[in-house]
């Protein structure tokens, strides 16, 4: 057997997974930056993604209040406010409110989900990309 | 807001990114109800998001607005009801055994390098690699991810020295490598934007390992260099798990991705304080400083005023400059201008740049260069840290090779006999 032939045996290369996610920033990070920071960046486990459940579902939205969320990626103020548009000519039994998220996009804003929740009955948010 | 508010909730993201975060999803455990309009949706005209409004999702091919009302409407399937992690396998630690020629091209096929040939890490070599530290080879050091929001992947020392063995280095580079890795900070996180990285070192292991940071440090004459900020690459790719098309998003990329613009400070034909000493570090230690922006932006010659001239023509997205000068450009702010620390510098910079925003430590100065030219290149790169080497040295030292690999370096004629030599 040629030497270009024999087997031989290497090191795989890739890391081993943690169980460990990022997660979006803190309230007080308007800028997003510590995203991209691993000692400050909020974590979170396998075990706590696992425990993650969608809301309930509405019968209808006919008299609820749907929230449109512009997240701040470049059109999305413009499209929420389409969105808007549509809702009044299509479906005016359906309140909409459009709020511009004054954080950056990878940041929490508890003020505006509390807002939502409080007043509101489901949300669209977007757009992403 | 699905879980933390219990409100239902209709993502939208483009159908660029359909894939994207349906693999995210899976790998979350839970598969938002998306909504995909076409893209772009930034920078394009209004009627054409009325139509995007009006027509349907490309991905499902239903009318989007019913797609949307349908994800707040429908009740929540089992699946949904009980989300469940598609957990990742444990890595091994040796493949299976293969061909030489079959490894190279697992290697290449697999996605585990940068497209160049790589050194294959075969015990016997990762084993002399890890000569260049005492440190436990099973002791995991950091975890890492090009993404914001996927899984870290973590890493011992052994699987750093397998990248700096990919990477051609030898066990006098790994001090350095540990310390980069150790940071958990991948050279080229994910963004559309594309994002790129430079790294620069500084003290004493500079002169032992042969860094270049006289002339062209930052052009591929210097092996130390190369294989240094190819392994931040390599390690980019394999533990922070970067994917094209997965967990990769960078629209045209960026070519210091390469090699990160691996270089080190000429801290002996400086005028000011070491780099690392101005941000901490105490005086004759080892040390590495990452910096990460888009781009470099231009060159210019010549005072600070021209500097200034320069940064007022310019908007970097992230507010934030670096400048790499010339050690003659140092020498002359100094001498001619007063500036004994860059630091002053930095601050009348930003006072004369009336930004709002902008800060001192924001606009960064490293002496990088030959003294060919009192030239100077500004970028948008903004520092990041700096991490300390010498935990990674081993106590007997820096371990170099008997006859220690180095590339031609500038020729020093102080007397002027050398002549052209070829």
């Amino acid at each position: 057997m040629s030497k270009k032939e024999e087997s031989m045996m290497v090191l795989d290369p890739r890391g081993q997974p943690s169980g460990i996610f990022g997660r979006r920033t803190e309230a007080g990070d308007i800028f997003g930056g510590d995203i991209l920071n691993p000692d400050i960046q909020p974590k979170i486990s396998i075990d706590a993604l696992e425990g993650l459940m969608m809301a309930p579902r509405l019968d209808s939205l006919e008299g609820k209040t749907v929230y449109l969320v512009n997240t701040g990626f470049a059109g999305g103020k413009e499209f929420m406010e389409e969105l808007q548009e549509w809702f009044t000519k299509n479906r005016p039994e359906i309140k909409t409110e459009l709020r511009n998220k004054q954080t950056s996009m990878f940041s929490d804003e508890p003020e505006l989900w509390k807002e939502i929740r409080e007043n509101g009955d489901a949300a669209i948010i977007g757009v992403g990309g | 807001m699905e879980n933390d508010y219990s409100i239902p909730t209709a993502p939208i993201v483009t159908a660029r990114f359909a894939d994207y975060v349906q693999r995210d999803g899976q790998s979350h455990g839970m598969n938002l109800r998306y909504t995909f309009p076409p893209y772009p949706v930034g920078w394009v005209p209004r009627e054409t998001l009325h139509g995007y409004v009006e027509g349907n999702d490309p991905v499902s091919g239903a009318p989007l607005m019913e797609e949307m009302l349908f994800a707040l409407t429908q009740p929540l399937t089992e699946v949904e009801k009980h989300p469940q992690i598609l957990k990742r396998p444990e890595r091994p630690r040796l493949l299976e055994p293969a061909t030489e020629a079959d490894l190279h091209r697992l290697f290449l096929e697999s996605g585990w390098t940068d497209g160049l040939p790589i050194v294959l890490p075969t015990e016997e070599r990762v084993e002399e690699m890890l000569t260049g530290t005492d440190r436990d080879p099973q002791e995991i050091i950091g975890m890492m991810s090009v993404t914001t929001h996927e899984e870290r992947l973590q890493y011992t020392v052994e699987r750093v020295a397998v990248n700096a063995v990919m990477a051609g280095a030898k066990p006098e580079h790994l001090p350095v490598i540990l310390a980069v890795a150790a940071t958990g900070q991948p050279s080229m996180p994910s963004s559309t934007t594309s994002w790129g990285s430079m790294m620069m070192v500084n003290g004493p292991i500079r002169d032992e390992i042969g860094m270049n940071y006289g002339g062209a440090a930052l052009s591929p004459f210097n092996y130390a260099n190369a294989v240094i900020g190819r392994t931040w690459t390599l390690m980019s790719i394999n533990f922070g798990d970067a994917r094209l098309g997965t967990t990769f998003t960078a629209s045209t990329g960026h070519t210091a991705n390469y090699n990160n613009m691996c270089c080190a400070e000429n801290e002996e034909n400086s005028v000011w304080k070491p780099f690392n000493v101005r941000k901490g570090a105490k005086v004759g230690e080892s040390s590495v400083s990452l910096f990460r922006g888009w781009n470099v932006l231009t060159m210019g010659i010549g005072p600070a005023q021209r500097m200034l001239n320069t940064m007022k023509g310019l908007s970097p997205f992230g507010g934030s400059f670096t400048f790499v000068i010339d050690p003659l450009v140092a020498k002359s702010l100094k001498r001619e201008e007063g500036y004994d620390d860059p630091m002053e510098l930095s601050k009348w910079l930003v006072e004369k740049m009336e930004s709002r925003f902008m800060r001192p430590e924001m606009v960064n100065f490293i002496v990088v260069g030959g003294e060919t030219n009192p030239m100077w290149v500004i970028s948008d790169f903004m520092y990041n840290r700096t991490a300390p080497i010498n935990p990674w040295i081993p106590k007997a030292g820096i371990r170099k090779d008997e006859q220690p690999l180095r590339m031609p370096v500038e020729v020093a004629c102080s007397e002027g006999s050398c002549g052209i030599s070829h």
